[in-house]
């Protein structure tokens, strides 16, 4: 019963964003256990301007596929640069914000200006789009002087 | 028709003849590593290991995506002797064919070496053959 109402609910969720292909309802189930997290910096760090800081990604109970690519319990990494993560089943925006690795990177570099700034990390499947439940790391914040 | 038949002649000429021209190129900078475990390390018997790539990327197995291959840990042993073969599957051949980048194994209590091969999405090493340093862990 619970079921098809969850069902229903999609379904009208659905109809109602038509326009959007990739409509709340239709978001990629995660594993609940799925964990994303940054394994380095660390929270609170501070970095060195003028040099590449390089940012590992780290994803257990789920695993890497590129762009395009579907295949069960698999996604492909964003990092969140001072910006909020998006909600479940929304695309994630291409932009100097939201970094893709639809290549199927598990490490990256970046260079970062002065200052106090914001990581996270999101999954995102196939076509970009946030899982349901979002797998969705804690957000750090580090800082670059 | 005459294009697709010295297609399928070079193909066949690489199937048989020239088996190595069969594997798929990796980035000369691909380089594969433990970023957990180090070399050395005493951990306890069941531990996270945590698989590092750099300048490729992850796929699941059968995944045709250039510059993608995925990650197979050897545990206790060396190397395939033959890298035009697959990676065998067994306890010392551990397949991450989900694309995992991550993985918790149980060891018993002990020295054991540790190294990570990357596979292609017939779990083939790739040309060259992308692998990291073997390293030495201590199961207390």
């Amino acid at each position: 019963m619970r079921t098809s109402f969850v069902t229903l609910l999609a379904a009208v969720l659905g109809a109602a964003a038509a326009a959007s292909p990739y409509a709340a309802g239709a978001a990629t189930p995660a594993p609940d256990n799925a964990y994303l997290y940054i394994g380095w910096p660390n929270d609170g760090q501070v970095l060195a301007a003028n040099r590449p800081i390089r940012v590992w990604f780290g994803l257990r109970n789920m695993g890497v596929a590129p762009k395009d690519i579907k295949f069960p319990n698999t996604g492909h990494h964003h990092l969140l640069i001072d910006t909020d993560a998006p909600a479940p089943g929304v695309e994630i925006p291409s932009d100097r914000n939201h970094l893709h690795f639809g290549a199927g990177q598990t490490e990256t570099t970046i260079e970062l200006p002065p200052g106090r700034h914001t990581l996270q990390l999101v999954m995102g499947d196939e076509h970009h789009v946030t899982f349901d439940p979002s797998v969705v790391s804690r957000k750090i914040t580090v800082t670059v002087k | 028709m005459m294009c697709r038949t010295i297609v399928l002649m070079v193909s066949a000429a690489c199937l048989y003849a020239m088996p190595a021209c069969a594997r798929t190129p990796a980035p000369e900078n691909a380089q594969v590593y433990f970023i957990w475990p180090g070399d050395g390390a005493v951990v306890h018997h069941a531990f996270w290991v945590r698989m590092g790539l750099r300048n490729m990327g992850v796929a699941p197995k059968g995944t045709d995506v250039a510059g993608t291959g995925h990650h197979h840990l050897l545990v206790d042993t060396e190397l395939p002797a033959n890298m035009d073969d697959a990676v065998p599957n067994d306890r010392n051949h551990l397949h991450f064919g989900a694309g995992e980048t991550e993985a918790r194994i149980e060891l018993p209590p002990g020295r054991h070496t540790l190294q990570l091969l990357l596979g292609d999405k017939d779990h083939i090493p790739h040309d060259p053959p992308v692998y990291s340093k073997r390293i030495t862990v201590t199961v207390k």
